[in-house]
């Protein structure tokens, strides 16, 4: 295996045999420097006086937060949910409903539209996650979340129907910041992914998270280590679609709008579309996948249809090619130049 | 009151063959191979523009319906050949590289085709009258058409080799390949097979309802939905439950609420899979996870 030691010696200064250059180890700055990175490009909408890139940004920022939550399910625990839309809808649907019908504050509501996606998450995560696994779990999820879309679309009471209703709201001025603006929007979407990605990373690094990537790897080994299996999904799911409900409030005063397509099992399924290219089970895949589909289509302009269609071809190749998708292409090339370590557990 | 009642069976009977029809393609691919495939809807959507495109050229309906079966048999193939054989054996990758292929192939659809709707001839019109019911000569049709898919699958499965080989696979996998079954032509000749029927599906919708590119994700919800009620793998199972459904919509939306018509099936369908995890009919097939 050629490493950096015979690197560093072909390079341009002789350097003395029997003392290498000390390499320098990529991987403990690659992340650093991703994650500053993000921040540079988080701060970009905040300085630049842009109203499209403020919009881009908030819309990414969103979008970014949904790919994450949806990796705590599919990426380390391993359950193929596609009821991420029908949650984000949860959230949009409930805050709004409660704000503008029961006169309800914009931050009191949030806490309350949580906790409805919470209850949904648990009558609906825990029979399925109990009795059934694997692709039982994934047809459940579709089918429910193609249920509450036509209960949206067809409760015109309360949901306005398929036309949709309005979210003529914006969020209380809070902190000395005012939410009515563009760049008050996107300072809410910046902080719901940042909130999302602290708890995921907070939840990657307990116990929990380890338990679920044990469950990942393999159920019933899991189950015999003493990881209690149901309990873990379970809590991956609901935390996931807390986590995405928690986005779709901040969507609908941020979109003004919101109509059934929300909760269209298309958009989970283009969410977990992301999330492979990315790379399932990184922090930085999520982003990564987001940035790449729909920062970039939304830059050049590229039409909605052909972004679809690349999106599915990328697909196709990536889980044929490139199973563990950019984030962890990434990584292996980063294993390849950096020091070789002894220690076989990391990763 | 009776006259009602025989009219609303008729219904739903015809739909529930037609939901039999596309079931009956998911049921062999999932059952057999452990894919799940979701692009199975966009073969049907193809196979209403094939007819829509060979009658509008005047080959007339029935070649229309012939060239929908070749055409997605050999999609089919070509998709198992460069897709779908390299997931065997994972059926998470499966699934989604089949998320992928609905992506691509409705988008390509309907940028090919414009979203606009589009109607088909039916072969024939006016009603026939029985006594005093009077039934859609079309909606008649539609339902021979597809019990004698149906029926002719079934007998392909049942009495010609590849059938056997089919059925022998579905047992034992390995077991099949000991005693000489080809499992490489098997398997292709299951998405061939599966495909057609989708093909002949999507070909029957066409000469009832809209074509539009997106219209493949209802008979795909609810072929999965049947597929499953009737047992994932189990061949009679999804026939059974695809009338089941359709007699159920049928009079549901009759007599109960008509909008919320495709409702009823996920509700079935999640109930069932809670329940009765192996299907109504699937109690002796293998859970597959």
């Amino acid at each position: 295996m050629a490493n950096a030691t015979d690197r560093g010696a072909a390079g341009e200064e002789p350097i003395p045999t029997g003392r290498p250059r000390k390499p320098i180890d990529w991987r403990g700055i690659a992340p650093l420097s991703g994650w500053l990175l993000l921040l540079a490009l988080a701060i970009v909408p905040i300085v630049v006086d842009s109203r499209y890139i403020v919009y881009l940004g908030t819309l990414l920022a969103l979008q970014a937060a949904l790919a994450t939550s949806l990796n705590l399910i599919i990426g380390y625990a391993g359950q193929f949910a596609l009821s991420h839309a029908a949650f984000y809808g949860i959230g949009a649907y409930a805050s709004a409903l409660l704000v503008s019908s029961s006169g309800m504050g914009f931050w009191a509501s949030v806490p309350v539209a949580v906790m409805i996606a919470v209850t949904i998450a648990i009558v609906i995560g825990y029979p399925a996650l109990r009795y059934t696994g694997g692709i039982h779990f994934a047809l459940i999820t579709f089918a429910f979340g193609e249920l509450l879309r036509l209960l949206a679309a067809n409760w015109h009471d309360l949901t306005g129907g398929p036309q949709g209703m309005q979210a003529p709201y914006s969020p209380e001025p809070l902190l000395g910041i005012d939410f009515s603006t563009g760049r008050g929007q996107y300072l809410l979407a910046a902080a719901v992914l940042a909130f999302s990605l602290l708890v995921v990373a907070a939840i990657r690094a307990s116990r929990i998270g380890r338990g679920l990537t044990a469950i990942r790897e393999d159920e019933v080994l899991a189950a015999s280590l003493g990881i209690d299996v149901t309990r873990s999904k379970l809590f991956a799911f609901v935390a996931s679609s807390a986590l995405a409900a928690l986005a779709g409030t901040a969507y609908a005063p941020f979109m003004g709008f919101i109509s059934p397509e929300l909760l269209n099992a298309g958009e989970s399924v283009s969410m977990v579309g992301v999330l492979i290219v990315g790379g399932m089970g990184t922090l930085s895949g999520p982003i990564i996948g987001t940035l790449l589909f729909v920062a970039i289509p939304e830059l050049f302009r590229i039409a909605r249809l052909y972004r679809l269609v690349i999106l599915g071809a990328v697909i196709v190749l990536a889980v044929l090619f490139m199973p563990d998708g950019i984030a962890g292409l990434l990584k292996r090339w980063l294993r390849r130049f950096g020091p070789p370590r002894s220690s076989a557990g990391e990763g | 009151m009776l006259l009602d009642f025989f009219q609303t069976s008729l219904d739903g009977l015809m739909v529930g063959g037609l939901y039999a029809t596309v079931a009956l393609g998911i049921t062999l691919v999932f059952g057999l191979v452990g894919i799940l495939n979701f692009a199975h809807g966009q073969m049907v959507m193809l196979g209403a523009y094939i007819v829509f495109f060979a009658t509008a050229a005047g080959w007339g309906f029935w070649f229309g319906l012939a060239l929908a079966m070749v055409c997605m048999a050999l999609f089919g193939l070509l998709l198992e050949r460069v897709v779908f054989r390299r997931t065997l054996g994972n059926p998470m990758a499966g699934l989604a590289v089949s998320l992928g292929l609905i992506m691509i192939i409705e988008n390509l659809a309907a940028a090919a085709f414009t979203p606009d709707p589009r109607f088909v001839d039916p072969p024939l019109v006016g009603s026939v009258a029985l006594g005093s019911l009077v039934f859609s000569s079309q909606r008649l049709l539609v339902l021979v058409v597809a019990g004698t898919l149906i029926g002719a699958f079934y007998l392909f499965l049942q009495k010609t080799q590849i059938g056997k080989g089919i059925r022998a696979m579905a047992q034992n996998r390995q077991g099949a390949a000991l005693v000489g079954v080809r499992i490489t032509r098997v398997t292709a000749a299951i998405f061939a097979a599966g495909s057609a029927l989708a093909g002949a599906a999507g070909a029957l919708l066409a000469s009832l309802f809209a074509i539009t590119p997106f219209m493949g994700n209802t008979p795909l919800m609810k072929g999965f939905i049947l597929a499953t009620l009737g047992g994932l793998g189990s061949v009679p199972g999804a026939i059974a439950a695809g009338f089941l459904l359709g007699l159920a919509e049928s009079f549901g939306s009759r007599y109960l609420s008509a909008s919320f018509r495709d409702g009823y099936g996920f509700i079935l369908l999640i109930a069932t899979l809670l329940f009765l995890p192996n299907g109504l009919f699937g109690a002796r097939t293998k859970a597959k996870l």
